[in-house]
């Protein structure tokens, strides 16, 4: 196609196609190329013209004004209301925490115990060995009846939910220790930890069962 | 007066163009299967060969150096080439002149190869700069910049001794290419070389990752977006053989994306330690980039319209339209994932993943094939060989890119949705980091198989091309022109754009804006008034003179440098308000209150090893200020554990990477073992870096991460540390002054002291005739003993007593908080 170019006094420009329904083709040719010079579409103008008011008020707003709390004092505002939650929840998880009811009950519902087995088979398993008996020595063995931090279900429990004791030595010969999974897990699943544990080790946690 | 146009150059291109294409393609395929099978990475040789070759992995097969070579060979060598392909085919037509010089265009072309070739080579040896998209080494980098500037001579000088008098719009596009690749290229790329092979970049830390997205954004802006823009305006007016839609439009989008574009990169660092000021720019700007963007779009398919009967027969056509649909949509998304409250969920993730290829595979490799379907005719003078396996292209290439984009954007949501998930109790994360890889497989391998489907059918493609060119022989376009004269053509010099009203009403504008980011209480708001003012009186000059506002643009274009220099004024403003500052800011006391430790030799050692292994295309080092991040990352009880600026302020490069494939390393270091100056104690004890690198999945079952056998034979590079010292000295990391052979016994000392921690309790499977003090002896000189002493260093920090008197003329940050608590102020907070 080729539309024809009508000679003009004066080249059509962007003024004249402002008005409504007008659609100018522009004088000039580019390698066969035309241009038309159509109005801009008004939703198009909208998005523009909206994103740079979107702007300045943003910036007076969120920036400018001081009027909203910045990032970092609301992330540690909501760390913080995060760790008073778990203040909480451990203090109602130990309510109905002991030594008898981790061993007669949640070690003894196989349901909790895969709930833990999980758990254990997803980072545990990398210090303490699939078999529990730590083979690459990162980790205490779990299966060799020694309990060096306490042969209590709730030693158990503290130690994992806070980590090797400050004053413990550590594994020799950097003294690695054992990190707080209660950063990480509840102080449910921690219990659902423990009574896997214990399921591995039924005679160890005996004078428990009644 | 008869011209033939020179045609060869731009055959070559195209065909270079398919060959890399099909490369890039199918490394991108493998890299894609290895974070889905980790076994790619070498493993598989091993049943392949029935036991022959004997592997965990291969160091240059690995995912860590294959992801550059994908990147760069995508971006540099197939869209690149098929670039070059379209410039010089169309700027001789809308010149209406040969190609300058054909010497050029020579070593333009085989230059450009040479280079390919060249980071075919160095990047799966291991040798980066670790900086996305600019990986190449710096005799590369150097090689790359000369190449660029033959070419922008060859493009310019072809403009001056054009017939046409005016510049149409696919030109404005191809100069702003080639000078703000230029200006970021080399600015991004300042280092000192230590050796042939490696360079620390001069810029660290915060002003590193500012530098880098500056350049890393604007890559994908002006390598991948203008100038395929400006090829989609000269040939889809071409194929379709209607006019283009809108002139004015050309103007305003090409102007607004020109400018807008270069103040979007932060948007790649936020909720990170970059300044809030910045943080704000890089996603304001991002918004308001999404109209200019569709401009572009719109201008694509509206000259379409009236013409659709074509797609049904025409595949260039089909192409062309779903192309630019697919440009259109990335754009669309961009934005949508630059607002900091999406980008939370987004960053890090394989939602980007699937942006950045919504973008590659739609609109460069759907425009790519269009153009080759288009100019395979006209180059080699005859039928394309079959429109049906065009055809076949399309669809293969359209089910691939969606169930591609789909696949990323489940991966992606799932993966963000399940990182930031408490427990039911509310008191922890719900996940481990290893659960959201496993909960995203599925989609892992769609994506895969969506890649596959499109490398098949850019195979189609380069078939058919090279069938084409079999049937027909190669020609050179000719054209019949009447000489332009001297005068027609650059009669007006460059005091006209500072002189011209409407310029000079523009320029007022941004300056005031600006001066309303940085002016201290008070003027501020000022200078706020004045930008409404400016704006105000803007409109009115331009309401009041409209033709004249037209006239000085249609007179720009008949005159290409002041052309040239605008559109530069307008790339460089952008770069300058953000960078600048930060440069000036005094770097030394802009750490937030924490000033890292310096690496010893040896963790620098290992430093550099983790960036030629390419661990930051999956490791972060950067905790950014969201509850999930500090939560899963920070430190027990610190609830400002996220990472300060001061953390990674002798980082040359920095490390904060792009893309969590696995978890962030930001605080895996910590302190020396009580009682030892040498061995340090971090998150993990040194046996278990030992055995993780040996074997992850032992350690963290179910984990991606490839095995690095090869770091316990190699043996690290003692001699190269005095050199790498001697290079941060200058860079401003105050070491104290050692001999080298001081720095080579202290890195010796360090990694034996490491060894030593080992020797009782590793076992190696390749030389398990090795144990005591033999096998510490042996540990001692290998790389993996290095790497252990970088991943214990990591993220250790003092804390700094540094206060600052007066806030900093040039950070609105500070600015802010000096108005906000009118007493002494802090190091500089957010």
């Amino acid at each position: 196609m080729n539309p024809e170019n009508e000679p003009q006094e004066e080249p059509r420009r962007a003024a004249f196609a402002t008005k409504k329904g007008e659609i100018v083709i522009r004088p000039h040719e580019y390698d066969g190329i035309q241009e038309y010079d159509q109005k801009l579409p008004n939703w198009w103008l909208l998005t523009f013209f909206g994103a740079i008011l979107f702007y300045l008020a943003y910036w007076l707003v969120y920036y400018q004004a001081g009027w909203i709390k910045t990032d970092t004092e609301k992330v540690t505002a909501a760390i913080t209301d995060i760790q008073n939650q778990k203040k909480k929840a451990l203090e109602e998880t130990l309510a109905t925490l002991d030594d008898q009811t981790l061993v007669q009950e949640w070690a003894n519902n196989p349901e909790i115990v895969a709930s833990g087995q999980q758990i254990y088979s997803t980072v545990c398993i990398g210090c303490h060995g699939p078999d529990l008996d730590a083979p690459l020595k990162l980790g205490l063995s779990l299966v060799d009846g020694e309990w060096k931090y306490g042969n209590r279900p709730m030693d158990i429990f503290k130690l994992i939910n806070e980590g090797s004791p400050a004053d413990s030595t550590g594994m020799a010969p950097t003294g690695a220790k054992m990190v707080p999974w209660g950063a990480t897990y509840s102080p449910k699943q921690i219990a659902e930890m423990v009574a896997f544990i214990i399921s591995k080790n039924p005679d160890d946690f005996k004078e428990f069962q009644n | 007066m008869t011209i033939t146009y020179d045609d060869k150059t731009p055959r070559h291109f195209m065909i270079a163009s398919i060959v890399w294409g099909l490369v890039g393609m199918l490394v991108g395929v493998i890299a894609a299967s290895q974070l889905s099978w980790w076994q790619a990475n070498g493993k598989f040789l091993e049943s392949i060969t029935f036991g022959l070759v004997n592997t965990d992995g291969l160091s240059f097969l690995t995912y860590g150096r294959l992801r550059p070579l994908h990147t760069n060979a995508v971006i540099f060598a197939f869209v690149g080439n098929m670039m070059f392909a379209g410039v010089y085919y169309s700027t001789q037509r809308l010149c209406k002149a040969r190609t300058a010089s054909d010497l050029l265009s020579k070593i333009h072309f085989w230059g450009w190869q040479a280079i390919i070739l060249g980071a075919a080579i160095t990047l799966p040896l291991g040798l980066t700069q670790s900086k996305e998209y600019a990986e190449l080494i710096w005799p590369l980098d150097i090689a790359v910049t000369l190449v660029w500037v033959v070419f922008a001579i060859n493009f310019f000088w072809t403009l001056a001794k054009r017939n046409e008098p005016s510049l149409y719009v696919a030109l404005w596009f191809y100069i702003a290419t080639i000078i703000t690749v230029a200006m970021l290229y080399i600015v991004n790329n300042l280092q000192i070389p230590t050796s042939l092979t490696h360079s620390y970049p001069i810029f660290g830390g915060l002003q590193d990752a500012l530098v880098q997205w500056w350049y890393g954004h604007n890559a994908v802006a002006f390598f991948l977006t203008t100038p395929i823009l400006g090829i989609m305006y000269y040939f889809v007016p071409k194929a379709a053989n209607r006019p283009v839609y809108s002139y004015r439009l050309s103007i305003i989008h090409f102007w607004a994306l020109v400018f807008i574009y270069i103040w979007a990169g932060p948007h790649h660092l936020l909720n990170t330690a970059l300044p809030q000021w910045l943080q704000t720019l890089g996603m304001l700007f991002s918004l308001m980039l999404w109209a200019p963007s569709w401009g572009g779009m719109l201008n694509g398919l509206l000259t379409l319209r009236g013409g659709w009967a074509q797609l049904r027969t025409d595949p260039v056509i089909k192409f062309f339209a779903a192309g630019v649909t697919f440009y259109g949509m990335s754009t669309f998304e961009g934005p949508l994932l630059s607002i900091r409250a999406v980008n939370e969920l987004s960053h890090y993730t394989d939602w980007t993943i699937g942006h950045v290829h919504s973008g590659a595979l739609g609109w460069n490799g759907l425009m790519a094939a269009g153009m080759f379907y288009w100019l395979a005719p006209r180059l080699w003078k005859t039928e394309l060989w079959s429109k049906s396996l065009a055809n076949l292209h399309f669809w293969t290439a359209l089910v691939g890119i969606l169930l591609y984009v789909a696949a990323m954007w489940t991966a992606g949501v799932t993966q963000g949705l399940m990182l930031g998930q408490l427990n039911e109790q509310g008191t922890g994360l719900k996940y481990e980091f290893v659960d959201t890889l496993l909960a995203i497989r599925w989609p892992y391998y769609f994506r895969t198989f969506g890649g596959t489907l499109y490398l098949i059918g850019f195979a189609f493609c380069a078939f058919n091309i090279w069938k084409t060119a079999r049937t027909g022989t190669a020609v050179n376009g000719t054209a019949e022109i009447t000489p332009l004269e001297k005068e027609k053509k650059d009669f007006m010099g460059l005091k006209p754009i500072f002189t011209h009203k409407s310029t000079q009403h523009v320029f007022c504008v941004i300056l005031f804006a600006i001066l309303w980011h940085f002016a201290p209480s008070g003027g501020d708001w000022a200078a706020f008034a004045m930008v409404i003012v400016f704006a105000v009186l803007a409109v009115r000059a331009f309401r009041k003179n409209v033709k004249g506002w037209a006239d000085f643009h249609d007179k720009l274009l008949e005159n290409y440098i002041p052309l040239t220099v605008l559109a530069f004024i307008a790339v460089a403003i952008g770069g300058a308000v953000q960078i600048l500052p930060t440069l000036m800011v005094d770097r030394a006391k802009n750490i937030e209150g924490r000033l890292q430790e310096r690496y010893t030799p040896l963790e620098l050692a290992g430093r550099d090893l983790y960036i030629a292994e390419g661990c930051y295309n999956c490791h972060s080092q950067m905790i950014r200020t969201l509850v999930p991040d500090i939560m899963r990352y920070g430190r027990v009880g610190v609830a400002d554990d996220y990472s300060h600026l001061g953390e990674s302020i002798y980082d040359f490069p920095f490390q904060w990477g792009s893309k969590r494939t696995g978890p962030d390393l930001a605080r895996e270091g910590g302190p020396l073992v009580e009682g030892n100056k040498h061995v340090r104690l971090g998150k993990r004890d040194n046996l278990w870096h030992f055995n993780h690198f040996l074997n992850p999945r032992q350690l963290s079952p179910g984990s991606n991460m490839p095995a690095y056998p090869w770091l316990f034979e190699n043996e690290t590079d003692f001699k190269a540390l005095p050199g790498k010292i001697a290079a941060q000295t200058r860079l401003g990391v105050p070491y104290p002054t050692m001999t080298r052979d001081e720095i080579e016994q202290n890195a010796r000392e360090q990694a034996l002291a490491i060894a030593e921690t080992l020797k009782d309790s590793a076992f190696l499977p390749s030389r398990e005739d090795l144990s005591g003090d033999e096998l510490r002896n042996y540990l001692a000189n290998r790389q993996v003993i290095a790497m252990i002493a970088y991943m214990q260093k990591l993220g250790t920090y003092t804390d700094s007593g540094l206060k600052k008197e007066k806030p900093d003329t040039f950070d609105p940050d500070q600015q802010r908080q000096a108005r906000e608590t009118p007493a002494p102020v802090e190091t500089a907070r957010r």
